[in-house]
């Protein structure tokens, strides 16, 4: 009998180390991990106020002043995500916990947080903060919703090319820095990819196994609910959706989760067909154990699998969908977003390929890093390919 | 020795599998003289299967590597040939056919197309017509009944026993003159592999031809070999004439493997506190009139035109405190059967009383207390196991749902009994299943049945996915705790040797009927039914 | 075989049915819902005007009832089994063939069978044409990828397909005409259009005559769809070239490409005679799924490419809140795509001989 490598990991471990073996995935990682750093301190890394300055002796910090609630709640957020990853508990306890920690969150913030209403960039540029002992900067010192306006901006303009003061990236038509409103909008990409996707999943989720589960009636009914979710144009659903219902970034999302949930419903049904039939969930069937354990003990933790797959690249969906949405001129209209600023590259009679380049590129990047990490997904679950010489030993 | 048609001589054949090398073949030397067959025997991972490749070349070359070793077919080496000259060889001087005759066939091909392919591949001046005239002769060869007609036909129309025919027929289509087959008939049912044995047989008779035969039924080598070779981890340990080695085995490797052979196997004497007298006790499970049928759906409105009827009308006694063997060949209703007692099928119709208590028609909740008198165990190692449970939670939780144990301390204990009472250790507990081999999960299988306490465990096929030796401990251990815990099995399984070895009761079933049933040394020793005949004589015996 | 085809057209029914359904909701369920006052609002016009108009959309369509009555009417006047109605909306006698009426426009004024009529063959013409292509690609990359299993074409490949796969049609559109059809840059393809005006007079194919080489209409189409094409085909064609190889490899290492080698084939034999078709059942498969894209990615090309198909169509209606319009592309796609899928299935049965409907 040939021997094997004992392994002394969970299956969930040894997953994980075989999808992080290759140099695709790392590079998606790290470009996903620079979009979450981006989104959560984007107030940050560009904005127009100073993060620090001392006038006359005073040590202030008005990037804190001025922290909206999104902002606070963010980075709240993130704080709880970091400090429930570091415990050791149940991977349902965790998410429990986190969900309750950032919605207590969302709580205090709405309370106790109250930035000033109105906020003028130029103020920042006049004498009352440029006149101090010193100061430091965000790196990029221009605000997402700061139009320059006392700077004489001109709209469009190509990087490096304005007198004065660099944009790394050119300006928009409005005046605003590109480079400043990109890093602002990782936040709605972000968001979008994982609400949209969280919600499409939960429903996917839910039918499909209810579907795969009970068969019968339930089976006939799901599928023709599938069918005709996978029919519909989903592009001219959200088209139609946000024509009629007008533009909001939540409704967006909701609706891009609700057309989009069809994929992981099949999934799930394929999954939990064929794991009924599998010796062990019988097994737990012949032992009487309960059907909430045998569902969400011994059927879904091993139906997982796949959805990851099907998630990853769902994300990727979802990014690209808002962005055509707003491309077409359907979008969000003032938060900065990526899809938007592609838009702008051709309103006008000149191609302007600052704008098409750099928040293009940053979509293709984002799309691209979550492909990468769907492909290791993939790889590391379904290893069928692995060089075996097809022989039985 | 110049008489030989192969010569194997040191041969070495390294496999590439994970980044690792592994020496699959390891200093094997053995020779075929003509016209006779040479088998070659082991258990899984012994190497057999690919030494057999070795010799046609077949291992994709990514992969394997013969860094050293001879092999000499009519005197050439053809480890030394250039690629159009291996293939020259393959397919019309020597042939190999495989042991899935369900994926060893191209499917959107028809079977005339594949077997004229191999003709026309190296009698390139054979004609359209003259091929497919010799492609039936080769079909008719093989038994093939209506070989004009089967020529059109694809393979996913014809059973499996007739795919290895054909097979067969196209491997010897261009008369070669050594076969290799590589367990050909491990996949078929005991009746189909004794008619194919048979067919192989008279065309070795007929060609004259050589056979490399591999196998791990001792009973077939038998049968079927004049040379034995029995490997064992990539080494040949024994070689020799086949009625020398098979009894008067010299190297001890040899002799464990054929002492595990479920005939040689020595039965504990068995104290049974009941008297052998078992009729006159209620059976613990008594079953009647079941059938379990299984619609089919055809035409626009999908009604139900006809049954698959896996169970048909089946009435049987299982007494207390015995081992009831389950026999038949695939498709008979045999595991069907043993699923619809645990109510893990939904019967028909009929009955099923457990102690005198009716299972049928129950509710899950109400079945719930019942099924702590009966459980089961699988057939296969890889999938009766919950990948991603501690083996701790595979066996504590029924223990919880059922109230057993006061704690969880108490319930660890109670596991760790059961793993002992298995012949493993008790810090296996705190492994996962992946870190098991075939043999040791089904002893866990075995313990997770045990969990409960029941009086009444299914065994369906517990033993068929596994090697011999292993195979043996099982049987072992098996018998061990009924006699501890007064058990009764429904033992389900094709391997008639373990019935003799195992069951005290024998029950034979055939398309969805039981056609015989009684104590084993009368059904074994006396069959009656004309299917049992047939299926005890086609059994491959060692002593011939 | 004749019952499996009439049970999936009977199975359609209710989906289109229900993907109606869906669309009318959203559009009745939207803020200011479909009545006449949202076509009227915004205009620029007397009070009585507005009304008097107000009244004739009213009466015309029917859009002061509610909204199931009006989806009722609309299904009525959509099917070819149904109440024959006149001129003023009057129900008229049951009739099993009473012919299609789907309605007309608001925004265009015209019958919306004649807008769809002009629009349908472009876009049909743009996708038919983008399939064969696309599959071309792909099945010839990957194969050359499956048969160099971990050369560097292989592992090049992979990445640019993936790559490839990511980049947002939009940007692969606006990326290409701002550098490939634009003065500012290399001005070797047309703007806009699928053709341009001179080619209607032009005869079909190229030839020379005294003022030199003439394209031809038939050229001339082919010039304006090189962009288009390139812009709607190369999402699918990383995908398809992925799942070649895939498939290609699986076959190559299955049990009867062993047998195929064991019976003395060349590789080269194995994988035309044996692995090819086998591998190419996957992609059949998969093409079902690909018509509903390709209509989605026809969108947004067609908008860039100023394309006057179906896909610019629909985003105009949309824009424009036109009911009928709306409601009849909606089904008209969702046909398209069924029917898709019809094709598929039975293209596959051809394919392999194992599946057999009934």
């Amino acid at each position: 009998m040939t021997e094997h490598a004992v392994s002394r990991e969970s299956f969930a471990a040894r997953i994980w180390r075989k999808t992080l073996d290759g140099a695709g995935v790392k590079v998606g990682l790290a470009w996903v991990a620079l979009l979450v750093f981006a989104a959560v301190f984007a107030p940050f890394l560009a904005n127009s106020m100073p993060l620090l300055m001392s006038k006359n002796g005073v040590i202030s910090a008005p990037v804190l002043q001025y922290l909206s609630m999104e902002d606070t709640w963010v980075l709240a957020t993130f704080f709880i995500a970091l400090a429930v990853y570091r415990l050791r508990l149940g991977t349902a306890k965790r998410i429990l916990l986190f969900l309750l920690g950032s919605a207590l969150a969302a709580v205090l913030v709405n309370l106790f947080v109250k930035p000033p209403v109105l906020v003028i960039y130029d103020d920042f540029r006049s004498a009352a903060y440029t006149e101090a002992d010193w100061r430091i900067m965000p790196p990029i010192p221009y605000a997402p919703t700061d139009y320059l306006r006392d700077l004489g901006s001109k709209g469009l303009e190509a990087p490096l090319v304005t007198e004065g003061h660099t944009h790394l990236m050119g300006t928009e038509e409005n005046g605003a820095d590109v480079l400043s409103r990109m890093i602002h909008a990782c936040r709605i990409s972000l968001s979008i990819g994982l609400i949209a996707s969280g919600i499409a999943l939960l429903i996917g989720v839910v039918v499909g196994g209810l579907m795969g589960y009970f068969s019968g009636v339930v089976d006939m009914l799901g599928m023709r609910l599938v069918e005709i979710f996978e029919d519909i144009p989903t592009l001219f659903l959200l088209l139609t959706f946000v024509a009629f219902f007008g533009r909001s970034l939540y409704m967006m999302m909701v609706i891009i989760g609700v057309t989009g949930w069809s994929g992981y419903a099949r999934y799930v049904r394929t999954e939990f067909l064929k794991l009924r039939k599998q010796d062990y969930v019988q097994a737990a069937v012949a032992s009487g154990l309960p059907l909430s354990s045998i569902l969400f003990r011994h059927m879904l933790p091993n139906g997982v699998a796949p959805l990851l797959v099907a998630v990853s690249f769902g994300v990727a969906g979802a990014i690209l969908s808002e962005a055509t949405l707003s491309f077409l001129g359907l979008g969000v209209v003032d938060a900065p977003s990526w899809g938007q600023m592609l838009d702008q590259a051709v309103k006008s009679s000149t191609f302007n390929w600052w704008m098409a380049v750099f928040p293009g590129g940053a979509i293709f990047m984002t799309v691209f890093a979550y492909n990468l990490i769907g492909e290791a997904f993939r790889d590391a679950i379904d290893p069928k390919l692995s060089s075996k010489a097809g022989v039985n030993t | 020795m110049s008489g030989q048609l192969l010569e194997v001589r040191n041969l070495r054949t390294y496999l590439q599998a994970d980044g690792r090398e592994v020496r699959a073949v390891d200093d094997v030397s053995f020779s075929i003289p003509k016209g006779d067959t040479f088998c070659l025997v082991g258990e899984s991972g012994s190497g057999k299967s690919v030494s057999a490749l070795s010799v046609i070349r077949l291992l994709p070359q990514d992969v394997a590597s013969h860094p050293s070793g001879e092999i000499l077919f009519n005197g050439c080496d053809l480890l030394k040939l250039d690629d159009p000259g291996i293939r020259a060889v393959r397919g019309s001087q020597i042939a190999m056919i495989f042991q899935e005759p369900m994926t060893s066939l191209n499917p959107v091909l028809t079977i005339g197309e594949q077997i004229t392919e191999a003709l026309q591949l190296h009698r390139p001046e054979m004609s359209d017509a003259e091929a497919e005239q010799r492609t039936i002769m080769a079909l008719e060869q093989v038994q093939m009944p209506q070989a004009s007609r089967r020529f059109r036909d694809y393979p996913h129309q014809l059973s499996g026993g007739q795919r290895q025919r054909v097979m067969i027929a196209m491997a010897l289509a261009c008369e070669p003159q050594l076969l290799i087959a590589d367990e050909p008939t491990t996949a078929l049912d005991v009746t189909v592999q004794a008619e194919i044995l048979r067919l192989m047989r008279k065309l070795q008779d007929d060609t004259g031809m050589s056979m490399l035969f591999i196998t791990h039924d001792f009973g077939v080598v038998a049968q079927m070999a004049q040379w034995v070779g029995v490997m064992q981890q990539g080494k040949m340990v024994e070689v020799g004439p086949c009625s020398e080695v098979l009894r008067k085995p010299r190297h001890s490797y040899t002799q464990q493997l054929l002492a595990a052979l479920p005939e040689n196997l020595v039965k504990p004497v068995s104290v049974r506190p009941h008297s052998q007298n078992a009729t006159d006790q209620t059976p613990l499970l008594q079953i009647r009139d079941l059938k379990v049928w299984f619609p089919i759906k055809k035409g626009l409105l999908r009604r139900t035109v006809d049954y698959v009827r896996a169970v048909d009308e089946v009435s049987l006694d299982i007494p207390q405190g015995q081992i009831v063997a389950l026999v038949g060949e695939s498709g008979c209703g045999k595991t069907t059967l043993g699923r619809a007692v645990l109510q893990l099928e939904q019967p028909t119709s009929g009955s099923i009383q457990i102690q005198g208590q009716e299972l049928t028609g129950l509710s899950a909740r109400e079945l719930r207390p019942l099924r702590r008198k009966m459980q089961i165990a699988f057939q296969d190692p890889q999938s009766s196991l919950n990948p991603r449970l501690l083996i701790e939670t595979t066996l504590t939780e029924p223990m919880k749902v059922h109230g057993i144990g006061a704690n969880h301390e108490q319930r660890i204990e109670l596991a760790g009994l059961l793993l002992e009472s298995v012949q493993l250790k008790r810090d296996f507990l705190w492994r996962y299943p992946h870190e098991f081999s075939g043999g040791q999960r089904q002893r866990i299988g075995l313990a997770r049945a045990l969990t409960l306490n029941p009086e009444f465990i299914v065994c369906d096929e517990i033993t068929s996915a596994l090697d011999v030796s292993v195979q043996a401990e099982i049987l072992q251990l098996l018998l061990s705790i009924r006699q501890q815990r007064n058990l009764t099995l429904l033992f389900i399984t094709h391997n008639i040797g373990v019935v003799e070895y195992l069951s005290d009761r024998t029950v034979v079933m055939y398309k969805g009927k039981i056609v015989e049933q009684g104590e084993t040394a009368q059904v074994c020793g006396q069959p009656q039914h004309p299917y049992t005949q047939k299926l005890l004589e086609a059994v491959p015996r060692l002593s011939l | 075989m004749l019952t499996y085809l009439l049970r999936r057209l009977l199975l359609m029914i209710p989906t289109l049915l229900g993907i109606t359904i869906v669309v009318f909701t959203v559009m009745a369920m939207s803020p200011g819902g479909i009545s006449a006052q949202t076509l009227v609002g915004g205009m620029d016009m007397k009070p009585q005007e507005k009304q008097a108009l107000l009244e004739y959309y009213n009466k015309r369509y029917g859009l002061d009832q509610p909204a199931p009555v009006q989806y009722l009417r609309w299904l009525n006047n959509v099917s070819p089994i149904g109440f024959v109605t006149d001129e003023h909306g009057k129900r008229g006698e049951f009739s099993f063939n009473k012919g299609m009426d789907l309605g007309t426009s608001f925004q265009y004024g015209r019958p919306v069978s004649d807008i769809l009529a002009e629009r349908i063959p472009i876009t049909l013409l743009l996708n038919l044409v983008t399939i064969p292509f696309t599959y071309l690609i792909a099945i010839m990359v990957g194969m050359k990828s499956a048969t160099h299993r971990g050369s560097v074409f292989d592992v090049g490949t992979s990445m640019s397909m993936l790559a490839l796969w990511s980049i947002p049609t939009m940007l692969a559109g606006v990326l290409l005409l701002g550098f490939f059809a634009n003065v500012q840059h290399f001005h070797w393809f047309p703007t806009a259009g699928i053709s341009s005006r001179e080619a209607q007079d032009m005869p079909f194919l190229p030839h020379w005559d005294e003022t030199g080489f003439v394209r031809g209409f038939l050229l001339d189409r082919v010039w304006h769809l090189v962009l288009p094409v390139i812009c709607l085909s190369y999402g699918s064609f990383a995908a398809l070239a992925k799942l070649t190889r895939t498939s290609i490899l699986e076959n190559l290492h299955s049990d009867y490409a062993r047998t195929a080698r064991a019976k003395g084939l060349a590789e080269n034999d194995v994988l035309w005679r044996h692995v090819f078709r086998n591998s190419l059942l996957p992609l059949i498969t998969i093409s079902a799924g690909l018509l509903p894209s390709l209509l989605a990615g026809s969108l947004i090309v067609e908008n860039i490419f100023s394309i006057n198909g179906m896909g610019q169509l629909a985003v105009e209606a949309v824009k424009g809140r036109d009911r009928e319009l709306v409601l009849s592309i909606t089904w008209v796609s969702g046909f398209l795509t069924l029917i898709g899928y019809l094709i598929a299935d039975f293209c596959y049965t051809l394919a392999d001989p194992r599946v057999s409907y009934d």
